[in-house]
Formats: C-alpha cells, sequence, structure tokens
C-alpha cells in the first residue's frame, strides 16, 4: 500500500500544479496518471494563457470578458478570484521557465485571443499548453514527487462518505495497490471523446468524473459543452488556435465567400456561424490562412504548418484548411469550490473534470491554461491543509480484494459478435448526432433511450485478454464505462435546461430564458442511475 | 483496401520468446497505422499491445518502426507504406528493452535519463518583481528546443547508442541544453556539470544522425557541441579532455596534421602511469599490425607553416 498526505490524480496541468503547491504546503504527495504526464490532453491546448497584465487591462475588464463569454452562468466569486490571481501565477510559470513570446522590451508579449477586449494572452508560439505542460513537470520532478505513471485508477475508497484513497492498477507490473491518502485530488482531465470525431485524445474519457459520480459527488452543469470552431476534421480533431483569427486569418463558405467578421466572438457563436453556413449552403467551409502571411505563419503559428503538412498534407500558406467545430473541452464536471472541495470529504477536483462556475456557459478563450494553474495551486494548498487537519483514518484494505473480484468477474473468454469499438463508434456519432452543437428535445429524448440500449449491450460485454500487463482491452472497457455513465448525464441534464444559453444551444427553444434557468444544473448517481437534483441559482 | 499487419510479438507472462502475428484487414483509404492497430484489437486480437495518446502528431507515445523505419503510428498513413506491397511490418524501435509487443520502455529509453540530467530550472529573482526581463531571441532558441515531443527518433538515430545504452543520448543532452542556456537559470552549471561527465556530450560522435532524424528540426548535435563549448569556457572540463584538446590543436598547429601517438599519450597525461599503462596493449597491437612505424616518427606535412600561421591567426582574433 502506498501512503500519502496528498494524492493526486492525472498529470496533465492541472494535476502537476496541485501537486507541486501540496509538497511547498508541507505534505506528502503522490501522484497517478494513466500515461507519462507529457503525454496528457494539456500537451493539445495551443493559444496561450489569459493574464491581465496590460497596462490598459485590470482583473475587472478580464472578469467583464469572463462574464461575457459565459453567458450569465458564471460564478461571481470564483470569476473575481480567478481573475485577481492570474497574473500572479503566470508570472509564476515565466519565472519557471516559460519561454514566453517578448515584446520589445523584453516584457511577456501580449496577443488578442478570442473574445477577450484586451491584448492579454501569454504565448509560446503555438504550442503554449505543450510548453506549459512541460515546465510544470520539470518543477514537479524537482520537487521530487513520487511519479505512479501508467497506473490507471479503478475505483476510489469511500467509506463512511469520505473518501480514502484508490485502487489503481499499474498498467506495466499487472497489479492493483491501493494508495492511502487523507485528501485526494482528480484532476483527470475531460470526457469529449464520447463524441467521435472530436479535439479529444484517446484517453480523455471522463474517469475521474465518473469515479467520483459514483462515489457520491454531483456533477453540474454537465450539458456544457464547448466546441472549437477551427478544427481540421479526422478522428481525433486537428485544433488550429483561434488566435489564427485575431492575426488574420478567414473563414470562408464554397464559394471562398468570408463569413461575416468573426474575430472578437465568443467560441460558441463562432461554432454556429460556421454551423449555419454548413447546412445553408450545404457545403463546406474551410479556414484560409493566407492572410496571416508566410513570414508570419512559420514564425508564430509552425506547429499548425507542421501539423497540418503531416496529418492533412496541407500547405497553410498555399491552401485553404476544410474546418468545422469538434466537441473540444467539457464546461461542467465534478461539483467544486473555487478551492476545489467537492461534496464528498477528502475528494477534491479540479481542472477539466471539475465545475467550479468560472466558465458559465461558455469558456473565455485562454482561460483553460490559467483555470488549470490558479485552481490547481488553490486545490494543492487546500488538500495539504485538510490532510493536516485531518484524522488518519486506515485505508480499507478489504477493498483491494473486491477490486480484484471484479476485475476477474469482467474477464471472460466467450466471443462475443458486438465489441468496445463498435459500442464507442456507435455513442461518437449518436452524441455528435443528437447532444452535439445544436440539441432538440424529441433529439435528447431519443438520444436517452440510444445510450440506454448500448448501456445495454456494455453490460453484456466482457474482456477476453486476462492478462494484467499492458491489458489496453482491459482499460478501453473502463474508460468506455465511464464514458456511457457521463453521456447518460450530459443528455439528462441538456434535456432539463429548456433554453439556449452558450455552449448549450437547444433548436427548441433558441432563447436565453433568465427567468428559469439562471442556474446550474446537477445531476446525482441514485440507485445506479442518474437522477437530476434541483437547479442551483448562479451566484 | 486490404493490409496484412506482421506485427512484433512478446509475451512477459510467457517464455518471453519473439514471435510475429499475421493481421489482414480491411481499412479505409485514409487509415493511419494507429488506427489499424485499435481496429487489430477490437475486432481480431485484444491482447496485442501498443500504446497511442494524442492520435495526431502532438505528443511522441504511439513511437514505433514501420517498415523498418521508426514512425509515428498516428500520423502514419497506410497508403504510404504499401507501394511495394499491401504488408506493413511493425516493431518496437531498435535497441530499446521491449516490455510487451509493441510497448517498450520510455523510462529506460528516455525519461530515465532526462531524469538524469536535473531537468528543473533554479529559478533567479522571483515572481513578486514581475516577469524576468529577457531579449525574445534568447526565449525563441528555447521555444525550439522545447518543441521537442519526445518522440525518441534521436535517440534511435544515434549511432553511440546501440554501442552504448548509457548514453545519455541526445534527447536527455539536448534536454540538459535548455536549462544549461536560459538566462533565467541559477543553477545552469549543475546541468552542465551533469553532462560533462562520462556517459554525456564528451561520448557524442558527431555523426549529425539525430539531426537528420529530429522531426522538429531541433539539431540536437548543435546543442550537444553548444554544451561543449560551454563546457570547455567555463572550466568545467575532465583534465583528460582539456588534455586532449590542447594536444590535438598542438599537433596540428606544429606538424600539419595529427600525431594520434603522441594525442593518445598527452590525452592520458604524461605523469599518469596507470593510465599509459592502459594503452600499451593498443600500441602493441599497432605495432604487429604495422600500424605504428619504428622507430615512431611523426613528420611535418608539406605546407604546415601555413597550417601554423592559420593557427596563429586563429589566435591573435581570439585575443
Amino acid at each position: 500500500m502506498q501512503e500519502f498526505d496528498v494524492l493526486v490524480i492525472g498529470g496533465g496541468a492541472s494535476g502537476l500544479r496541485a501537486a507541486i503547491a501540496a509538497k511547498h504546503a508541507g505534505a506528502s504527495v503522490g501522484l497517478i496518471s494513466k500515461v507519462h504526464p507529457l503525454r496528457t490532453n494539456s500537451a493539445i491546448a495551443q493559444g496561450g494563457l489569459n493574464a491581465p497584465l496590460g497596462k490598459d487591462d485590470s482583473p475587472d475588464s478580464f472578469a467583464a470578458d469572463t462574464f461575457l463569454a459565459g453567458d450569465e452562468l458564471c460564478n461571481r466569486d470564483v470569476v473575481k478570484e480567478f481573475t485577481q490571481e492570474a497574473s500572479k501565477e503566470v508570472i509564476w510559470l515565466e519565472r519557471m521557465g516559460v519561454p514566453f513570446n517578448r515584446d520589445k522590451e523584453g516584457r511577456l508579449d501580449l496577443r488578442g485571443f478570442g473574445s477577450n477586449s484586451r491584448n492579454r494572452t501569454c504565448y509560446a508560439d503555438d504550442r503554449t499548453g505543450y510548453i506549459v505542460l512541460q515546465v510544470l513537470h520539470e518543477q514537479f520532478q524537482r520537487e521530487q514527487i513520487p511519479s505512479f505513471e501508467e497506473w490507471f485508477v479503478t475505483s476510489l475508497a469511500v467509506e463512511g462518505g469520505t473518501c480514502l484513497g484508490a485502487i489503481a492498477l499499474g498498467l506495466r507490473n499487472g497489479k492493483l495497490d491501493s494508495f492511502s491518502a487523507r485528501s485526494i485530488i482528480l484532476a483527470s482531465g475531460g470526457f469529449t471523446r464520447f463524441y467521435l470525431p472530436s479535439t479529444a485524445s484517446l484517453g480523455t474519457t471522463g474517469d475521474g468524473q465518473s469515479l467520483a459520480y459514483e462515489a457520491g459527488a454531483r456533477l453540474m452543469d454537465m450539458e456544457m459543452i464547448q466546441f472549437h470552431p477551427l478544427v481540421f476534421p479526422k478522428k481525433q480533431g486537428l485544433l488550429i488556435t483561434e488566435a489564427a483569427l485575431n492575426a488574420g486569418a478567414m473563414i470562408v463558405n464554397q464559394k471562398g465567400e468570408s463569413i461575416t467578421d468573426l474575430k472578437g466572438m465568443p467560441r460558441h457563436k463562432i461554432c454556429l456561424s460556421i454551423h449555419h453556413a454548413m447546412q445553408n449552403g450545404g457545403g463546406s467551409v474551410s479556414l484560409d490562412l493566407r492572410p496571416i502571411g508566410k513570414e508570419k505563419l512559420r514564425g508564430y503559428f509552425p506547429q499548425t504548418q507542421e501539423l497540418l503538412r503531416t496529418v492533412a498534407g496541407l500547405d497553410i500558406t498555399k491552401d485553404l484548411v476544410p474546418i468545422r467545430p469538434l466537441a473540444h473541452r467539457p464546461i461542467g464536471g465534478i461539483e467544486t469550490n473555487a478551492a476545489g472541495e467537492t461534496s464528498v470529504p477528502g475528494l477534491f477536483a479540479v481542472g477539466e473534470c471539475a465545475c467550479n462556475g468560472l466558465n458559465g456557459a461558455g469558456r473565455l478563450a485562454g482561460n483553460a491554461l490559467t483555470e488549470a494553474v490558479v485552481f490547481g495551486r488553490r486545490a494543492g494548498e487546500t488538500a495539504a491543509k485538510h490532510a493536516a487537519a485531518g484524522s488518519k483514518k486506515s485505508f480499507p484494505t478489504a477493498k483491494v480484494a473486491d477490486e480484484e473480484k471484479q476485475l476477474a468477474r469482467i474477464i471472460s473468454a466467450e466471443s462475443s459478435k458486438d465489441s468496445l469499438g463498435k459500442i464507442h463508434s456507435e455513442l461518437g456519432h449518436l452524441m455528435n448526432e443528437k447532444v452535439g452543437l445544436v440539441r432538440s428535445g424529441t433529439g435528447l429524448q431519443e438520444a436517452l433511450g440510444q445510450i440506454q440500449s448500448l448501456k445495454d449491450r456494455y453490460s453484456k460485454l466482457r474482456v477476453k485478454n486476462p492478462s494484467r500487463i499492458y491489458n489496453y482491452e482491459l482499460t478501453s472497457y473502463l474508460e468506455l464505462g465511464s464514458m456511457l455513465t457521463l453521456a447518460e448525464v450530459v443528455a439528462l441534464a441538456a434535456q432539463a435546461r429548456a433554453e439556449s444559453r452558450g455552449a448549450h444551444q437547444r433548436a427548441d427553444f433558441p432563447e436565453r430564458d433568465d427567468t428559469n434557468w439562471k442556474s446550474h444544473t446537477l445531476v446525482s448517481f441514485v440507485g445506479g442511475s442518474g437522477q437530476l437534483q434541483k437547479p442551483v441559482a448562479a451566484g | 483496401m486490404q493490409v496484412t499487419f506482421k506485427v512484433y510479438r512478446k509475451d512477459p507472462e510467457k517464455d518471453g520468446k519473439l514471435s510475429r502475428s499475421n493481421y489482414t484487414l480491411e481499412v479505409a483509404e485514409d487509415a493511419t497505422v494507429l488506427d489499424s492497430l485499435l481496429k487489430i484489437r477490437d475486432e481480431i486480437d485484444s491482447t496485442l499491445a501498443f500504446r497511442g495518446c494524442c492520435g495526431r502528431g502532438y505528443c511522441g507515445e504511439c513511437m514505433m518502426r514501420v517498415n523498418g523505419s521508426a514512425r509515428l503510428a498516428c500520423t502514419a498513413k497506410v497508403p504510404d507504406y504499401t507501394k511495394k506491397g499491401p504488408e506493413i511490418s511493425l516493431d518496437p524501435l531498435r535497441n530499446v528493452p521491449v516490455i510487451k509487443d509493441l510497448v517498450f520502455d520510455w523510462d529506460a529509453f528516455m525519461w530515465n535519463k532526462i531524469k538524469a540530467v536535473k531537468p528543473w530550472l533554479e529559478p533567479e529573482g522571483s515572481p513578486v518583481n514581475g516577469e524576468s526581463l529577457t531579449s525574445d531571441a534568447a526565449m525563441q532558441d528555447l521555444r525550439k528546443v522545447m518543441s521537442c515531443f519526445y518522440c525518441g527518433m534521436c535517440d534511435e538515430g544515434c549511432t553511440v547508442l546501440p554501442v552504448d545504452f548509457d548514453f545519455l543520448g541526445p534527447a536527455a543532452l539536448t534536454k540538459a541544453y535548455r536549462f544549461a542556456f536560459d538566462p533565467r537559470n541559477k543553477g545552469s552549471r549543475e546541468q552542465v556539470k551533469i553532462v560533462e561527465k562520462p556517459k554525456g556530450i564528451w561520448d557524442c560522435v558527431h555523426c549529425y544522425e539525430a539531426d537528420e532524424h529530429c522531426p522538429r528540426g531541433i539539431e540536437p548535435t548543435k546543442r550537444i557541441v553548444a554544451l561543449r563549448d560551454r563546457a570547455f569556457n567555463s572550466g568545467i572540463t575532465h583534465e583528460a579532455v582539456a588534455r586532449h584538446h590542447a594536444s590535438f590543436a598542438a599537433s596540428v598547429k606544429e606538424s600539419g596534421w595529427l600525431d594520434e601517438g603522441r594525442l593518445a599519450v598527452e590525452s592520458e597525461g604524461l605523469t599518469n602511469v596507470k593510465g599509459l599503462m592502459k594503452l600499451l596493449p593498443t600500441a602493441a597491437k599497432a605495432l604487429v599490425r604495422g600500424k605504428a612505424p619504428i622507430p615512431y616518427m611523426h613528420s611535418k606535412r608539406p605546407d604546415a607553416d601555413k597550417i601554423k600561421k592559420i593557427f596563429e591567426k586563429a589566435e591573435q582574433e581570439e585575443k
């Protein structure tokens, strides 16, 4: 058994920041990640991270833009704290070694990005997420924090309503082990892999949300899925940073005509414009990056240029890039306060898997990475404090044996015509079609029925591979289980919200309804299925 | 299109012997190798182990050999590898410990070596004073180096690693460069000291294969040379290395070409009896094979004086 004051689950930006902060606060810390931290989904963030560092900028102005993007559903106190802390965290990252682009005076260069009304996005070319992730991982290593890489958490240990740790499977040694901790921080990322295609990496399957939900935590605003407007569509879509629009790129229809001026509009509006253009013209929509100019493309968008060449065979200095909006990042997640505390004592959540009300119904471009570091640090510090104050409860060791039995139950040599891939593929298309960018009551009702039948098929499926070592069939099985669980929650919450707000667009309720819906949806796991709770008014 | 994938297999839970499985399947025209592997695992053989993460070239996790060449499975398009026939062979990288099938030991191959260079910055100055002021040129160089996505192609191409697996390798040395050349790093000497030890920068043979292999154009060899210069110029150099350099230069300056016998002796150090003794077997072999004339004479090459003048001019300029 491994024992720590604070156990972090997830090796992306939020998890690394939380681990470093908890260690600084004096806690013993361990981190589990199902992939190496440098392979996590934080690496795909490109555009930058916001901080109100400009002379004409202020936390208040930053807060106003965040609210606007959140379409009146943000939690005021959380936004206030976030916008006040952002600069400090970004400067910390710079001091720790992020080689941000500089202006002529050697200060951090701030660029225009998405619907930010000021130039406030700090960036490292078009690889900001990856470079920030590297620096966080460097500092994580500097702290000598034990890192359990390629360990897959199979369950949380909850007893008497309190979370006491986790049980995880080592992919390399094939063994289950228990991880006892006084505070457990989930920083396990998003779940948009249940859309096919989407911008998510293979492992972005909502494992943490599903574990927390089944352990009694509530899921908030799960219907809010942010779509990214500029994605070259393939199974794992290749997104192009919106900073390209601010730099002069144009979105054009099949005839090469520009689709109105979309610069500075919130993401969901750009997505809707593209969606309508595709439906009305019945044709394709492309991104024309040529107006940016060859030199600037090479200088500021080197990764975009390289990946579109290798993945799509396109030369962005000459070719138009076919795009469509694809599911990008969930805005909803495990309900927490600004300190990352969930409703389950001992359990914390942060980053993409969590929902503290910062993003409301739409996330401002450039806020995701800042959110990861601001609230990662907060969660780490709070978890360390919680660990220091709490009395030590012994880990329920019998749970490991239970888990062994549970895993043994899902392994069987029985052959089946059905497969994980088939179920995932059907789920992915269903979610895009009926729980996608624009939804309707009838579509959502059908989706719920179809998700249920996919769940039935899943429950009959068994894992054929009996090995425990690098058994990716087993981990894919567990991941698909999480995705099905969350797909139902998302559809349920989307069905409940009878209005259109931010990322949630209903064809049958096209207007925003502040009288009835200026509130957060909440779903709990009751008696084996999702149950909507009474919505809570947005703060 | 129908393609047969011939895949390297190793099962650590059985006898651990190597074998190959052939899978024939229908794949889409635009399918990648990773798409095909996922299909094989789902529909044909769920025991097949391989890694995959981002699925589109952002990370280096699915690195493997496709028809013998190191490639990312997620960006390798099937039709590009079936031009000679509908067969594709898939193997783990060369010279790495394989755990299971296509899953090799990234820790031993790269992560542990990167850890060994103390891959973190000790910040100079405090965040309360705001950001550090620095030129974009210095940061641009670091951004280039940090565009490394740890695909391992440079280590795969390295010609030293197959001979000496303990060599730190171009990926880890390039990571060390990132700290040695970051103006904000208080501890930049630390990384130079680490890579200056045996198995570090002096073990690189300058074959430039790493530069040829790097898909991001980071030029690891250039970084290694820069680390060598930094080590030499800041006096963090092994005496033997310093003697080697001095002897090399002196020999060429004086005779116009390299006196290998002198280089060997002077590199070890004239008072280093133990070191000189070690040379004896090699010297004996050289004599037997006629590689060392008796009596040992190293004559000047024609126009050696001109070479000497070049040296003197360069030395003047350096002053």
